[in-house]
């Protein structure tokens, strides 16, 4: 077995090679390289990606995104991992061990990783190398019934019946398409809100992100932004294509989009902005910065967007709009508790990590 | 009792706190035979995981001497050093041997 280290100089040769694609199973997809290599927060000679090979073929690869986090006036590199995979038929040759380490190695024990499957988590927790963040509280808004899909995923043989649910679903969302109606009639949540939308981060957003992300573990700003909405690692497409076939993780969904808003109210000054993702019926607010007593406000344009662009389910990870959502009384099917966990290696263990704010779409999660 | 007694009496002690995390029948027997990691390997990523960082931790605590196994040389060798408990067992006889001369 053979283990590759690829920078992210490495992998801009990668890309432009025919062998490296050639494998039946990918390591990373072409668009996900190009995102990699473009990272603004990288160097040259930063690992990006390991993949192991047995026989000319992959057996297991590990993605790792550089990225830097703020505390007090200090900053730290570190990289998080992402797309950890190994070949089921290698599970006892100790790939997934030496993917793990070698990413610690490389980063001087300085590794982050945002959310994980249940086998991930398993490791990082077996390593003994990493610690947990106290986890952030969110809520999943059900803003359409979408039951055909929940029913014939546990049913599948009712799926004769797909059209009926459907019609079922449908007037039951007209129903509460009504209820929704009259509600804004009578609270007009978005009265004196205006917004623009943007597809770079212009010099007001920038200065209005800088203002409000000083709080931030990784204070995103204007290249990052950028180099989120045009490098996304899930491409929209109607059907998986033959790379998707051969790449273990996702790399298209049916709609995906990320959608930049600066938020106004009444007066010309800027009062939020947000980040918005949209994966197929869901949306997520990804990174958002307004000031407390704009909550409420902020709250109303992310539910109008969501209704607007008929999403089903609306996630929140922002404390403050996660707080605010019990006092906005929008009429919707459900609202769930959702966690998402950050862990960090060891080495972090000086540092004051939890006094600073972590997003929804800090580490890798944005891309998801 | 000499060094590869005491590293195979630590390894020993790293097999009794893994295999109380496993269930009865995928138990650890404690023998210098048992295989590790490889084709006839016992241990998944995690398990193997674990084994280094128990292994790392007894080390310390049992031989009082530090001992790492996650750097790029062993990396480099995964599947002879963690073939079985007795190839383990020389390895970090080996370094700890090494560790005395230097």
């Amino acid at each position: 077995m053979e283990i590759k280290a690829f920078t992210v100089a490495d992998l801009k040769t990668a890309l432009v090679s025919e062998d490296f694609w050639l494998t039946k199973t990918l390591p990373i997809t072409k668009h996900r390289a190009l995102s990699y290599s473009r990272n603004p927060r990288a160097a040259a000679d930063d690992l990006v990606l390991l993949v192991a090979y047995q026989d000319n073929q992959v057996v297991g690869y590990l993605g790792i995104l550089p990225d830097k986090i703020f505390s007090n006036d200090a900053v730290y590199k570190l990289g998080w991992l992402t797309s950890w995979w190994v070949e089921p038929s290698c599970a006892t040759a100790g790939v997934g061990a030496i993917l793990l380490f070698k990413a610690l190695n490389a980063y001087d024990q300085y590794i982050g990783v945002s959310g994980s499957s249940r086998e991930a988590r398993k490791a990082l927790q077996a390593s003994q190398r990493f610690m947990a963040l106290k986890p952030l509280q969110g809520l999943d808004i059900r803003l359409r019934l979408n039951v055909t899909r929940d029913i014939l995923r546990g049913f599948p043989a009712l799926k004769i019946f797909r059209g009926l649910f459907k019609i079922v679903d449908g007037m039951l969302d007209e129903v509460m398409g009504f209820r929704r109606f009259f509600w804004q009639r009578r609270k007009n949540p978005c009265q004196g809100l205006t917004f623009e939308y943007i597809s770079a981060i212009d010099e007001e957003a920038d200065r209005f992100i800088q203002r409000h992300h000083q709080q931030d573990l990784t204070r995103k700003g204007k290249p990052d932004f950028n180099w989120i909405m045009n490098n996304p690692w899930i491409l929209s497409a109607p059907l998986k294509d033959a790379a998707s076939k051969k790449y273990y993780f996702s790399s298209r969904a049916d709609r995906f989009s990320y959608l930049a808003i600066k938020v106004f109210e009444h007066h010309p000054e800027m009062m939020g902005f947000l980040l918005l993702k949209v994966r197929n019926d869901r949306m997520s607010v990804v990174f958002s910065y307004f000031e407390n007593r704009h909550a409420a406000s902020i709250t109303a344009a992310v539910f109008h967007h969501a209704l607007v662009m008929n999403m089903s389910i609306l996630s929140l990870y922002d404390e403050r709009l996660v707080a605010s959502i019990s006092e906005f009384g929008c009429p919707c099917w459900s609202t769930k508790k959702k966690s998402r966990g950050f862990s960090f290696s060891k080495a972090f263990a000086d540092i004051p990590l939890a006094n600073s704010r972590m997003q929804g779409g800090d580490g890798d999660l944005v891309f998801y | 009792m000499p060094m590869h007694a005491k590293i195979t009496q630590m390894l020993f002690s790293v097999i009794d706190e893994l295999n109380q995390l496993r269930p009865p029948d995928e138990h650890l027997a404690k023998d210098l035979e048992t295989p590790i990691a490889g084709d006839s390997g016992r241990l998944d990523s995690a398990g193997l995981i674990n084994l280094i960082a128990v292994t790392e931790q007894k080390a310390a605590a049992e031989l009082g001497r530090p001992l790492l196994l996650t750097d790029d040389r062993t990396l480099s060798q995964v599947n002879q050093v963690f073939r079985t408990l007795g190839t383990l067992a020389d390895y970090i006889h080996l370094r700890l041997s090494e560790k005395n001369d230097g």
